[in-house]
């Protein structure tokens, strides 16, 4: 071998290179899409009148690991569950889904909202629902059919894991 | 003028570790002031760590010197120490998965898969051919994005910056199909007790073969900048021998057993998931070098890329989830099983109580057994080779210290 071969050779590597599209994007001008799966942020589905499809069962505060989220609830089953607060702590959030995966009535789901970087700490405890009635568990299955299909076919232990931890 | 510090008492005359040195160099030069009468040299304490950028994480270790020769070494574990273990059993069987993934944030499908296997065996699922299929695949995507780590990050140990920028293109393009699939770039949540959370997407199957048309010409230039490269030859050669006695005795597994001549693979001796299936080698060693353990990283690298072409040749139909009870609570017994992790034996013993929560978990860490032959490899050594050597052994601070 001849000595000092090797620094020409990756110097060949370099100027390959040097030819090839760059992989980097210059954020914050580009951004690369997000996929569809990705988890980040947790938020709260509406209907079409723009009524929560919480149902205030409780199942996505039992499930999460890190007992990051807080349900007040007033009322019971039979005259209607009122949703005093929703309380979600974001900083303390590792993303893992098992509250949306839970959830029966697809009421949640883990939006795309990941520029979540804050001065405030008080951003980082989000109030998403606050003083509304909860949607009754009946209607909402009703409004998502397809979805309770889905659940049912795709994700079967996690929808029952649900409604079994519930009884 | 004599260093009182260096005596007891004053009359005692000075003892200290070490050799004597002369006063003058070979040139004549004093080497100490005018008016020293001898000098003693002693050996010298150096702390590596724990917040040394090369001991990839938070790794403390005490290196008795004698000049530039490492006399003797002592690795100091726990700064990384978040109590897995044991919030795991306070976490319910589908929740442990989340913080298995924190273990070894490198290659969280590995011990994801570990403890969904525990959880399958205890209540006996029978997992669906689909769900091992994407298991495997998962888990061989994962593999090369933590080599092609090793790769940038030894180069960097061993003084070349550019591969690491260039493996952090591969690494990238596959993270991103991981994210595509699992939701998530590192923290998957992915391999649950039955089978996995969800199917391949549309165009993943697409995506992976546009980087498998590239992949070999780049592992290729990895050669040209690190394998056949003169500097790192002899940089890693002979550096950090560990031989195979030693190595088995140790408990080592993974690429560094490897690399001393030892055949032991989980997916060859105890095929899981669809390996017994796969078509593959296991690539070895023979000097048990920092460069053969380097190469043998590279070769598995294309043995994972034979895998992966292998798996998606023929994709299975079916469930991607077995019927699994509502609550998972396994019988009351114990269960050990292992998989084949980028870094070695990853071994989850499970204990069962019959409820809804883990008795016990036991996680077997495979770089916590690779790290403990860290003070033979590098006692006798020279300083400058105990990054080298440390780096070789490719360990994760997150599941030694766990």
């Amino acid at each position: 071998m001849i000595w000092g071969l090797g620094f020409f050779r990756a110097m060949g590597v370099t100027m390959r290179n040097m030819f090839r599209p760059a992989i980097t994007v210059q954020y914050p001008d580009e951004r690369l899409v997000i996929p569809e799966r990705a988890r980040w942020a947790l938020v709260h589905k509406f209907d079409e009148s723009g009524r929560p499809k919480c149902t205030a069962c409780m199942i996505c505060e039992r499930e999460c690991p890190d007992d990051i989220i807080h349900l007040t609830v007033s009322g019971d089953a039979a005259s209607g569950k009122h949703i005093d607060e929703y309380r979600y702590e974001l900083g303390a959030c590792m993303m893992c889904g098992l509250c949306v995966a839970a959830c029966p009535f697809d009421a949640i789901e883990m939006s795309h909202e990941y520029e979540l970087a804050t001065p405030d700490p008080h951003a980082l405890v989000r109030i998403l629902l606050h003083d509304v009635d909860a949607a009754s568990g009946k209607r909402a299955k009703a409004d998502a059919p397809a979805t309770q299909a889905a659940l049912a076919a795709d994700a079967a232990p996690d929808a029952a894991r649900g409604e079994s931890d519930h009884a | 003028m004599t260093d009182d510090r260096l005596r007891a008492t004053p009359d005692e005359p000075i003892v200290a570790e070490g050799r004597r040195v002369p006063l003058t160099s070979p040139k004549g030069l004093r080497r100490v002031p005018r008016g020293v009468d001898e000098l003693a040299t002693e050996h010298l304490i150096v702390n590596m760590g724990p917040q040394h950028p090369s001991t990839h994480g938070v790794l403390h270790i005490l290196l008795e010197l004698d000049g530039e020769v490492v006399m003797a070494a002592e690795a100091s574990l726990g700064y990384l120490h978040r109590g897995i273990e044991k919030l795991a059993e306070s976490r319910r069987h589908h929740q442990v998965g989340t913080l298995l993934d924190r273990a070894d944030y490198v290659s969280g499908i590995h011990t994801e898969l570990a403890y969904a296997m525990a959880i399958e065996r205890l209540m006996e699922i029978e997992v669906p051919e689909k769900a091992h299929w994407l298991r495997t695949l998962m888990g061989e995507i994962n593999r090369i994005t933590s080599h092609v780590l090793f790769v940038g990050t030894f180069g960097m140990d061993t003084g070349s910056m550019p591969t690491f920028l260039y493996t952090m293109r591969e690494r990238e393009a596959l993270v991103d199909i991981l994210e595509a699939v699992t939701g998530s770039r590192m923290m998957f949540n992915y391999v649950r007790p039955g089978g996995v959370t969800g199917d391949l997407p549309a165009g993943i199957i697409a995506k992976l073969e546009t980087f498998l048309a590239d992949v070999d010409m780049y592992l290729d230039e990895y050669d040209v900048l690190l394998t056949d490269n003169e500097i790192f030859g002899p940089r890693t050669k002979g550096v950090g021998v560990i031989d195979g006695t030693t190595a088995v005795a140790f408990g080592m597994t993974g690429a560094p057993l490897r690399a001393t001549g030892v055949a032991w693979d989980i997916r060859k001796a105890h095929p899981y998931a669809a390996y017994a299936e796969l078509d593959f080698d296991v690539p070895l060693g023979s000097q048990g070098d920092c460069f053969d353990r380097f190469v043998v990283k590279t070769a598995e690298i294309r043995e994972s890329l034979k895998m992966i072409r292998q798996l998606i040749a023929g994709v299975p139909e079916g469930p991607h989830m077995a019927k699994v009870p509502k609550v998972l609570r396994p019988p009351a017994g114990e269960v050990y099983t292992a998989v084949e992790s980028p870094r070695g034996e990853l071994g989850i013993h499970l204990v069962s109580d019959g409820s809804d929560l883990p008795y016990r978990m036991r996680l077997r860490s495979p770089a916590y057994y690779n790290l403990a032959v860290i003070d033979e490899a590098l006692a006798g050594g020279l300083i400058a080779d105990a990054v080298v050597t440390l780096g070789s052994l490719d360990i994760i601070l997150g599941e030694i210290d766990r």
